[in-house]
């Protein structure tokens, strides 16, 4: 080989190796993941999987410890998890959807084998059980249009996941599109068209008071907030009743209804690329998984599991004053065909849910200058361009309001849309590209401004939300944003995304106070924009 | 020691080590990649199967699950073999890639509906599932026109399942057991006469709407199975599946099916509809695949623990080995599937 020919060899070895791992940091930016390892050394397993399952991380450490193999988990919803699955899901071995029909959605190569139901959990309104009596839904048949018209009466309103984002919310909602169609057999694409289902659904979203893109993180959100009910598995209802009964606080009571009913079978499949000491290690896992005593564990944290039902010692998790009876056949809704549901979660993200207000806090300070700015419009860019907005499910609905408030050390600029036109939309961002940073910070100064907006709407009629995009170092009091908060007394989240030499102690200690969370937008911008999206 | 002697000591450890090599290694096993479908994926993960397929044949047969008529389309690449369930596969391949090279039924099972004994019991009482000898038949006539009336779970005394009566299948465009499952109502609904590319256009509308009502459909009939034991009566009050699913889990499953078993029912559609699960080699390993399948022992193994019929007659001797309740000997009442081009347009009006 003349030198030549060997250093471009080496280049193109160079430049594949490089192409490799910047695939890998582009997958991860699609996912809105976060992973957790467990074991050391031995085959690795790597499986994608709903939140849900985040409960069963004690059990598989205890199978990593006394065997040969390791387990990363990595959490994203299971609508995320087929958009993995349908991009070729290159990062994972394994898939753990809260429902079959995701997987098969996504696997339009047939790459995933074995698969199996590990266990079994309807999605079901949790209502503290005082509310309830007091709305006549204790040891009754409840349907749909009964939900719904406590709604209307403004007697009920709930929490539940993203449609568009986790299973429990995609299912609860077409639950709710069936009952609100008059229970069809199926529903079909000429139902989501009928202007009266439009109104239906559109009022019963209306009820959503709180928004959150997983449903473990839902019960996080739950337990501590105050919050009325939630709409989740039964599983996470159960535990999270587990530990308000710990805390001496009234329980949830669990409403079953019945013509919008659905069951997560939570599969979990192998995806084959032909290697087989993985391929064992994948089925001796799911095995134990399967096995008597772990399904009886899995029932302690109330999930129903295979073929015969609760074992006995665990009929006690399942509790009759929680309004749980395992011995009732569960009838659940016929989902309808793929790309009905597909229809569906468009108008979900486009026009049906409760729209959102967001405000987006800009953080054009000096530190921000160079790495941080650019990173900054790149990530506004993403969400106000529509055409990209749609690929991820995150369009705007022309109903909703978005502000964007740029702030150093002062308020430097503030805009409002108000419809969220395309063409409006288009503007803002115009306007975003234009903007130069400099000058000090203070992040509580320009939260306490997106507050004065907030005090201007009717916030039943919105799911309002603060988003900070900053590096997180701020001058500035968190005491004088605490009191203007207290003042206006309304739930509302402050998310932050980190950029630049990103800081998180500040920007957790908002986060923690209202109810939110904090994203690294650096690694994982789309991630985390689904993520702060599913939230509002 | 002299010199040639030395040689010759060499030479005789080089011989020994060869021949040694020779006698000590096994056979190279021949790997080998194809599509099957679902049904089959026990038959192919059994021990003794993977280990006669060894040893006799030094074959191992590796496979990606894919529905029967998907894998006609599906990306031949480094591929070998396609096992369908069904003959239905094989006239599409014929159609769209050409006469293949060689290809062997080789086993052969009925679809069947499945049941829970609540639901079994419902239908018996209104006349569209009877018994005789221990074994449970629904009269096809009357259930297509229970379907046709609209008749719901709650009109015959089921009123905690959701909807009108039904049969989940498998996605009739994919996967063989849907698909057959439409073949027997076209025919039932012809007025018990083999539908053809004539007479299917009368049963058209009434079959659409049968499988518009089904909404999502499973791909995979081990998956529908899997979902059928595991999510309840309320989930999947009935399902057409086949008849080897239920006697592979029995026998697989002993311990669960001592609890479930008697809860569990076997229904046989009157008539009913074979799918015979042929082997379409691709090149040469496929064809050698066949002949390893078509072996007695292989053949042996594939009925006694995984409830495939095999020979031409599909009459097994021994049913109760499986303690399965109901379990024919002898199927009777086999009627053919609509041909090829009529199953083309049922399935192109039932993707749209």
């Amino acid at each position: 080989m003349s030198k030549k020919a060997f250093i471009s060899v080496l280049l193109i070895f160079l430049l594949l190796l490089s192409a490799c791992g910047g695939s890998k940091k582009n997958d991860n930016q699609n996912s809105g993941s976060k992973q957790n390892v467990f074991g050391t050394g031995g085959t690795l397993i790597r499986i994608v999987s709903g939140s849900e399952n985040k409960e069963l991380e004690p059990l598989i450490e205890q199978y990593c410890k006394k065997n040969k193999v390791s387990i990363e988990m990595t959490y994203m919803g299971s609508i995320d998890i087929m958009r993995q699955l349908q991009a070729g899901a290159a990062n994972y071995d394994a898939v753990w959807p809260a429902s079959s029909i995701w997987i098969s959605m996504g696997d339009k190569d047939f790459k995933v084998k074995h698969t199996e139901s590990i266990s079994l959990s309807p999605v079901v309104f949790g209502i503290k059980k005082s509310l309830a009596e007091k709305i006549g839904f204790v040891d009754k048949e409840v349907s749909i249009n009964d939900i719904m018209s406590k709604i209307n009466s403004g007697e009920l309103k709930f929490c539940m996941t993203s449609a568009t984002q986790s299973n429990s919310g995609a299912c609860a909602y077409l639950g709710f599109l069936s009952g609100l169609s008059g229970n069809p057999e199926v529903l079909t694409k000429e139902d989501l068209q009928k202007q009266q289902l439009r109104e239906d659904i559109t009022n019963l979203l209306s009820g959503v008071d709180r928004s959150s893109g997983s449903s473990e993180w839902l019960k996080t959100l739950f337990l501590n907030g105050n919050y009325d009910s939630m709409v989740n598995y039964e599983s996470l209802i159960i535990t999270t009743n587990q530990e308000l009964v710990a805390r001496g606080e009234e329980p949830l009571y669990l409403v079953y209804p019945y013509d919008g009913l659905s069951i997560s079978d939570s599969p979990l499949g192998y995806i084959d690329r032909g290697d087989k000491n993985k391929e064992k290690a994948f089925l001796d896992f799911q095995k134990y998984l399967l096995s008597e005593r772990v399904q009886s564990e899995l029932q302690k944290l109330g999930r129903r599991t295979g073929y015969e039902g609760v074992f006995d010692e665990n009929k006690g998790v399942f509790k009759k004053e929680w309004g749980i009876n395992t011995d009732r056949i569960l009838s659940p809704i016929k989902l309808p065909t793929a790309d009905v549901i597909m229809e569906a979660l468009n108008l979900y993200q486009g026009e049906f849910r409760k729209p959102s207000l967001s405000i987006y806090c800009l953080d054009f300070s000096g530190s921000m200058a160079g790495k941080g700015e650019k990173e900054v419009k790149e990530a506004m860019d993403l969400i106000l361009d529509q055409q990209k907005a749609k690929d991820l499910l995150l369009q705007a609905n022309p109903s909703e309001v978005n502000q964007v408030i740029f702030f150093n050390s002062d308020v430097i600029d503030s805009i409002i849309i108000d419809p969220s036109t395309e063409e409006a939309l288009n503007e803002l961002n115009k306007r975003v590209k234009d903007q130069s940073a400099g000058g000090g910070t203070d992040m509580y100064r320009a939260m306490t401004e997106a507050l004065i907006t907030l005090e201007t709407y009717d916030l039943n009629k919105y799911n309002p939300a603060i988003i900070l995009l900053t590096d997180g170092e701020s001058g500035g009091s968190f005491e004088d944003f605490k009191a203007a908060y207290e003042e206006l007394g309304q739930d509302i989240p402050v998310f932050s995304i980190m950029f630049g030499d990103a800081n998180p102690e500040q920007l957790e200690e908002v986060a923690k106070y209202t109810g939110a969370r904090v994203f690294d937008g650096r690694e994982n911008l789309a991630g985390a924009f689904r993520s702060v999206k599913g939230y509002n | 020691m002299k010199p040639k002697w030395i040689g010759l000591g060499i030479l005789i450890i080089v011989m020994a080590a060869v021949i040694g090599y020779f006698i000590l290694t096994p056979k190279p096993v021949d790997k080998i990649n194809g599509y099957l479908g679902g049904e089959k994926i026990g038959l192919f993960e059994d021990e003794n199967f993977k280990k006669e397929m060894a040893k006799k044949y030094s074959l191992e047969l590796n496979y990606r699950k894919a529905g029967s008529l998907d894998m006609i389309k599906a990306d031949k690449e480094g591929m070998s073999y396609l096992f369908p369930a069904s003959q239905t596969a094989l006239e599409l391949y014929r159609a769209e890639i050409g006469s293949p090279r060689r290809y062997e039924i080789i086993l052969n099972t009925p679809l069947v509906i499945y049941t829970h004994s609540l639901v079994r019991d419902s239908l018996q009482e209104a006349g569209i599932v009877f018994e005789s000898n221990g074994s449970y038949f629904m009269d096809m006539n009357k259930f297509v026109a229970a379907v046709k009336e609209g008749k719901t779970w709650a009109d015959i005394g089921l009123p905690q399942l959701y909807g009108s009566i039904s049969v989940k299948t498998t996605d009739p465009t994919k996967s063989n057991s849907g698909n057959m499952f439409a073949g027997l109502l076209a025919n039932t609904m012809n007025g018990g006469r083999v539908v053809d590319s004539t007479s299917v256009y009368k049963v058209l509308p009434d079959l659409k709407d049968f499988f518009k009502r089904m909404g999502y459909m499973d791909t995979s009939s081990a998956d529908l199975f899997d979902q059928f034991l595991k999510m309840g009566v309320g989930s999947y009050p009935m399902i057409a599946a086949y008849e080897n699913q239920i006697l592979e889990f029995a026998v697989t499953n002993p311990d669960i099916w001592k609890k479930v078993g008697d809860d569990l029912c076997i229904i046989y559609p009157t008539p009913t509809v074979y799918s015979s699960h042929v082997m379409i080699a691709l090149d040469e390993k496929g064809d050698y695949a066949i002949d390893a399948l078509m072996d007695p022992v292989i053949q042996d193994i594939a009925w006694k623990d995984h409830g495939f019929r095999t020979g031409i007659s599909g009459t097994q001797a021994e049913t109760d080995v499986f303690g399965v309740n109901g379990v024919l000997s002898q199927i009777t009442g086999v009627m053919p599937m609509p041909d090829f081009r009529t199953m083309d347009i049922i399935v192109n009006e039932l993707s749209n």
